[in-house]
């Protein structure tokens, strides 16, 4: 089964570890379908973006190193960066990014939001449900990818997804939804009910990471033939295609 | 606080420095008396029938010392594990018939662990003591050829009837109980007592005359270790190890290419091992040291965790890490000190490692402490030839 894999960076020290025509050969080698892919800084996804621009879908992390992921949102250098990346490359959307609590109202993150809203963009966010609710607020209309489904328990997830049409989860750096193969039977619930919300990630925050993405790749696909077949397409890579086609087709 | 009282909580602390006794918070009191007593209390292990038993201790020695495990007639456990480098071999990666990607741990204390190996691949240390044996680029043996040499040799077929009664039919359970003999053998190697053991008893009976001995450069890096370091948190308990696995953001890209998995490769080979606890070889009847294996499961965290080393005479067993990457105790404090965050998941290892940031005199004391967990003397009977085996 082709997968969708909904949450991968290639980060500055990635590209020497794994250069980028090694990256793309890992990625096919997988059998992904298509990567939702960020940098810090943004310069790496774009080379595997120009390697393979049917494979990648680039997103824009508001990060230039890894280093800023606790203080970027304090930053207001950030927005000049994001603009000049905005106005120069084309993305999917913006982040994946960390933010938690009232800090989702600060000026930057605000600013951010405000400038995805302006292109249309997804926000990809490493939050708690707070802070996707404060994101929320600031713009009712935004599609939000909720990295790693919050590392909510599945009952919250659900709760979240009732309550917002445009929340998607990726539940990448995960593996209490399944065990052995076999889905764990809240989390089922939370498959069944929302079939069309979910995506697999692999996280690939270190670079030695990228050579677990296939493994990650095989892992998913054993826990999703446990799911009604169409179930486990849609969460393997349809919901994936279907979300994204608008970036596919500009 | 006015500069005044903090100038004078100076000079009191500065008056005990001097006078070598160290103030200890009751947090940071009950967190070093956690470090003890030394030798830790232990008893065999179950699963393991040869444990603890002088004959199996006798024939595991011979075999730990036997070149002829190995086809090659060139490597033994004792080529990696030498008893005067504290029983490692001071190499950054192990090289048996061909190097390996791993740096080798002491087997010291080793009696005291939990899970085997830098992944944890083995769950016992009978099967850890397998692996080598059967691993080609270590030994580069096999079930037949280890079976074959207990059969043939007389004086090894006599300590194996001693230890274990009447050799076993089938080449396997023949190998499963050399390596219950390596294990008991093993079991055996504990470190003496250290100048940190003499400080913490102290403590314990309250013997403020006692603890004056220990250097002050060593109880305040015993501070920063039980304290803000957080170190014990991991390297807990009287052998320094919590016995589990974490990525410390030590990279994990091996010569060649590709990567070491650690802990999620270890425990695929556990799973698929024959000689776990879950399978035939184990004697523990009551299946109760089997728990631990029946419910492990790999997590993606795995990827690029490795177990947690045991400190005791750590000082005497550089280069450090999992791939021996780093070269002194200095480069290990200034790893953690200069931990990049980045490495890290922000919802994993992040909540538990935090970089020290330590100035240079503080990261001289936590070594001056890592350096106060060195026996001062051995603790291992001197050991001589034993005589020939008779029936």
């Amino acid at each position: 089964m082709p997968i969708f894999d909904a949450h991968l960076h290639y980060s500055h020290d990635a590209w020497e570890a794994v250069p980028p025509q090694q990256a793309i050969e890992i990625l096919r080698k997988a059998g992904l379908k298509r990567a939702l892919i960020s940098s810090s800084g943004d310069e790496g996804q774009q080379r595997l973006y120009a390697a393979a621009p049917d494979l990648v879908i680039p997103e824009l992390r508001p990060y230039r190193s890894r280093g800023e992921l606790g203080t970027w949102f304090r930053d207001e250098s950030v927005i000049p960066y994001l603009e000049e990346r905005l106005a120069k490359y084309r993305y999917a959307g913006i982040g994946e990014f960390h933010l938690f609590g009232a800090d989702a109202d600060l000026p930057v993150p605000r600013r951010m939001v405000a400038l995805a809203r302006e292109r249309k963009l997804f926000l990809h966010a490493h939050s708690d449900a707070d802070a996707v609710e404060r994101l929320f607020r600031q713009w009712p209309g935004a599609r939000i990818l909720w990295a790693h489904a919050g590392f909510e328990r599945p009952e919250k997830v659900r709760e979240m997804l009732r309550k917002h049409a445009n929340l998607w989860c990726d539940l990448a750096f995960r593996t209490d939804h399944a065990r052995g193969g076999k889905v764990e039977p809240a989390w089922r619930a939370a498959f069944l009910e929302f079939p069309d919300r979910f995506l697999v990630g692999t996280d690939s925050f270190t670079p030695e990471r990228w050579h677990y993405i296939g493994e990650h790749a095989s892992w998913s696909r054993q826990w999703l033939a446990d799911l009604p077949p169409q179930v486990a397409e849609r969460i393997a890579w349809k919901n994936g295609e279907t979300l994204f086609s608008g970036m596919l087709a500009r | 606080m006015s500069r005044f009282v903090l100038g004078l909580l100076g000079v009191v602390f500065s008056l005990n420095a001097a006078t070598q006794v160290p103030q200890f918070s009751p947090a940071e009191e009950r967190a070093i008396l956690r470090h003890g007593p030394w030798p830790a209390p232990w008893s065999p292990d179950p699963s393991n029938r040869a444990s603890g038993s002088a004959q199996a201790i006798e024939l595991g020695e011979r075999l730990f010392f036997e070149p002829r495990l190995s086809p090659s007639g060139k490597v033994l456990c004792a080529t990696c594990h030498v008893p005067f480098r504290g029983w490692q071999d001071s190499r950054a990666r192990a090289a048996g018939l061909a190097e390996v990607e791993r740096n080798t741990p002491s087997v010291l204390n080793v009696r005291y662990g939990r899970w085997f190996g830098w992944d944890g691949a083995g769950d016992s240390l009978w099967a850890q003591s397998i692996r080598p044996i059967l691993e080609p680029r270590e030994m580069g043996g096999s079930v037949a050829q280890a079976a074959a040499l207990v059969r043939s040799d007389a004086e090894l077929a006599c300590r194996f009837a001693k230890a274990f009664g009447a050799l076993p039919a089938a080449d396997e359970a023949l190998l499963a109980a050399i390596g219950k003999a390596l294990a008991a053998f093993q079991e055996t190697l504990v470190t003496g007592r250290t100048p940190f053991d003499e400080f913490r008893d102290a403590l314990a009976r309250g013997d403020a005359a006692a603890m004056k001995s220990y250097p002050p450069a060593a109880w305040r890096g015993l501070r920063i270790f039980v304290g803000r370091g957080n170190c014990s948190a991991c390297h807990f308990g009287p052998a320094f190890s919590n016995g589990e696995f974490h990525d410390t953001g030590v990279p994990f890209f091996v010569a060649g290419g590709g990567v070491d998995p650690g802990r999620l490769g270890g425990i695929r080979k556990l799973l698929a091992s024959e000689f776990n606890l879950l399978g035939r070889y184990s004697d523990d009847g009551q299946k109760k040291s089997s728990l631990k294996t029946r419910h492990v499961a790999a997590e993606h965290r795995n990827f690029g965790e490795f177990k947690v080393p045991a400190l005791r005479n750590v000082a005497l067993t550089a280069p450090y890490m999992h791939n021996g990457s780093l070269a002194t105790l200095a480069d290990v404090v200034r790893h953690y000190s200069e931990l990049s965050a980045d490495r890290l998941h922000a919802d994993g290892e992040v909540l538990l490692l935090r970089p020290l940031r330590l100035g240079a005199g503080e990261a001289a004391d936590l070594v001056a402490f890592l350096e106060s967990l060195t026996e001062r003397e051995s603790a291992l009977p001197e050991r001589k030839p034993g005589a020939p085996c008779v029936k």
